[in-house]
């Protein structure tokens, strides 16, 4: 039999993989760039959600993905898919340099860091460093995906790229749960210091962390500049990781539906409220507050037992 | 030699106000373990709160104690009311909730008061009245000293050292304290949290609304959306110094300004923000929890 979750969750894929039949091309970005946003919130959610470090500067890690796609394939003419190594491993090799001397600051100390270095990026980004990044207007004219001869060039392929991407993120979301930095994540998020005491080194696994989120939102970083053939500043600064943070909270955090209900509200619900132009983010931050109010832990938190599954299946 | 005085004072007086606002972030960090997002907004509504103020109180070009002190104490009473009422609506509830969420629910209560600010005076640049305050200005020894200047550094010192006395002098200040400490323990001991917690945001939103008219009268142009960069400094600042540390706060900010006025007198203006940061980040490497932070130890 299945259950309910497992249910709603067939459901929901059958409804995505058919979505692009169904609307016109404004909606048809919408959905590809929710993809896209789920799979950066997801990477958000493994830092912030599943290693507990408070992290506002995801959009940083993003924007590096989306950067290297940009700037290898405008200023030096790689092919976009030999773009796709670089844009994975510059934001991880990024997240070790900057992350791993400050790993130790207590919670809200890392927090006003980070949103630093996400501040830094975008300062970097507008004063056009080395005459690479195109200034404040960014780079434009980004390529498509050519595979031998072949085009992937319309928003349906864009959609569909987007949801092969997501379906990988979510692979390696719950091959997180099964494996040894999951168990040890499990153990740090209900009790740091008796983890400490049983030999789980917290610094080890907060970069670990880091260095996991920062190479899947590279990959969907790659993915948006592609999508919109363009990269500017003002698409990571720290307005968009303070959403990618939100995102995770008000969903829920280390809930796999609430991070895709949280992508959801946070980002495809303004859109569609899109006449109510002025009085929209009005509206929005009255329902951050409530959303808070009546359900703390997000809107689909995480149901964790005092014996996670893993633990009970073995004792069966 | 002449440069480098000037932007001493230019700093100082930016310090000051990043000082103000700094120790609003920091008093509630202190009592609530709460980062209040909020707070820089509350800073950009109170000089559009003293801009109507003084409009329908006082006509064009009066320069007078009378409209100074009115704007001050109207705008300071209207913001306080809603930091209280933040307080009540936005944070109480959470008092009990995983922290981050009592951080969301700051993050959307910054909107809210934003964007009420945007609908309320528009979206454009209002200028602050230029007659606010006397246009003096004083040369001294080739660097020149601004009415307006005077007048941020004399009270926002006043403020702070009248703070500082208020907190270890007070009865009131004693609890505030004990509250910061151990929230339980001050219970136990007869001290009304809530009532303390309503105090904080009084005294917290009322210096951001000092700090506020002030950034108004000194840089004339005012946005709805600049809560968010002076927020952002003052609570890097008050990072700096150590959050939850009240004369932390006002070393932050002082250092930053001052450190600000150099950068962009020398250096660029174009990296200010990143070299903000970059001292930042090089603080908390040697000192993790600011200049003046104290080791805590974690409680098992």
């Amino acid at each position: 039999m299945m259950n309910k979750t497992s249910l709603i969750a067939l459901l929901l894929l059958v409804f995505a993989g058919f979505y692009p039949l169904f609307v016109d091309s404004a909606w048809l970005a919408v959905g590809t760039t929710f993809l896209v946003f789920a799979c950066v919130a997801f990477s958000q959610d493994i830092i912030l959600g599943r290693a507990g470090v408070f992290h506002m500067g995801h959009a940083m890690f993003f924007g590096l993905g989306a950067y290297t796609t940009a700037i290898l394939n405008v200023q030096f003419g790689w092919a976009i898919l030999a773009t796709w190594i670089p844009s994975v491993l510059i934001p991880m090799a990024c997240a070790f340099a900057l992350v791993a001397p400050i790993i130790h600051l207590r919670g809200d100390y890392l927090l006003v860091a980070t949103i630093g270095f996400n501040i830094i990026f975008i300062q970097v980004l507008e004063n056009d460093v080395f005459g690479l990044t195109g200034g404040p207007n960014g780079l434009f004219g980004i390529d498509v995906v050519r595979v031998f001869g072949y085009d992937f060039s319309s928003q349906i392929h864009m959609y569909y790229m987007a949801f092969i991407l997501l379906g990988i993120t979510l692979f390696i979301m719950r091959s997180l749960d099964r494996s040894k930095f999951g168990r040890a994540m499990f153990y740090i998020h209900k009790d740091d210091i008796a983890a400490q005491s049983m030999g789980i080194s917290l610094r080890y696994y907060k970069l670990y962390a880091f260095i996991l989120g920062a190479g899947i939102a590279g990959a969907a970083g790659s993915m948006f500049s592609v999508q919109y053939s363009a990269v500017s500043p003002e698409a990571f600064n720290v307005t968009q990781s303070i959403m990618f943070f939100t995102i995770v909270l008000v969903g829920g955090s280390a809930s796999l539906p609430g991070v895709l209900i949280g992508t959801f509200v946070m980002f495809v619900l303004p859109e569609m409220f899109r006449e109510f132009e002025t009085a929209r983010y009005l509206v929005f931050g009255v329902a951050m507050i409530l959303t808070m109010i009546l359900r703390p832990r997000g809107i689909w938190p995480v149901k964790f037992g005092n014996i996670p599954s893993f633990l009970k299946k073995e004792a069966k | 030699m002449d440069i480098f005085l000037q932007q001493m004072v230019n700093g100082l007086t930016i310090g000051s106000l990043y000082a103000l606002v700094a120790l609003g972030y920091t008093m509630v960090y202190g009592v609530m373990r709460l980062i209040n997002f909020a707070h820089g907004d509350l800073v950009a509504f109170s000089a559009f709160v003293g801009l109507s103020v003084y409009g329908s109180l006082f006509s064009e070009g009066t320069t007078s104690l009378l409209a100074v002190v009115s704007v001050f104490l109207l705008s300071a009473l209207v913001v306080a009311f809603v930091g209280v009422l933040l307080e009540r609506l936005a944070y109480r509830p959470l008092r009990t909730a995983p922290r981050l969420s009592a951080v969301v629910s700051a993050l959307g209560a910054g909107l809210v008061i934003q964007n009420s600010v945007m609908l309320i005076w528009g979206p454009n640049m209002k200028i602050f009245p230029t007659d606010f305050f006397p246009s003096t200005l004083w040369s001294v020894g080739g660097i020149v000293i601004t009415f307006t200047q005077v007048m941020i550094l004399s009270f926002s010192s006043v403020l702070m050292v009248g703070l500082y006395f208020f907190i270890n002098q007070t009865k009131i200040g004693t609890a505030i304290r004990a509250v910061a400490i151990d929230q339980d323990a001050a219970k136990l001991m007869g001290i009304n949290v809530n009532r303390i917690v309503m105090i904080i945001f009084i005294i917290g939103s009322a210096l951001g609304a000092v700090a506020g008219l002030f950034i108004g009268a000194y840089y004339r142009g005012i946005t709805f959306d600049m809560g968010w960069m002076y927020g952002l400094n003052a609570f890097v600042a008050a990072i700096m110094g150590g959050i939850g540390n009240i004369p932390g706060a006002m070393l932050g900010g002082l250092l930053l300004g001052l450190f600000n006025a150099m950068i962009t007198g020398y250096i660029s203006t174009q990296w200010a923000e990143t070299f903000t940061f970059v001292l930042l980040i090089v603080i908390l490497v040697f000192r993790p929890t600011g200049i003046l932070g104290e080791k805590v130890a974690e409680k098992v």
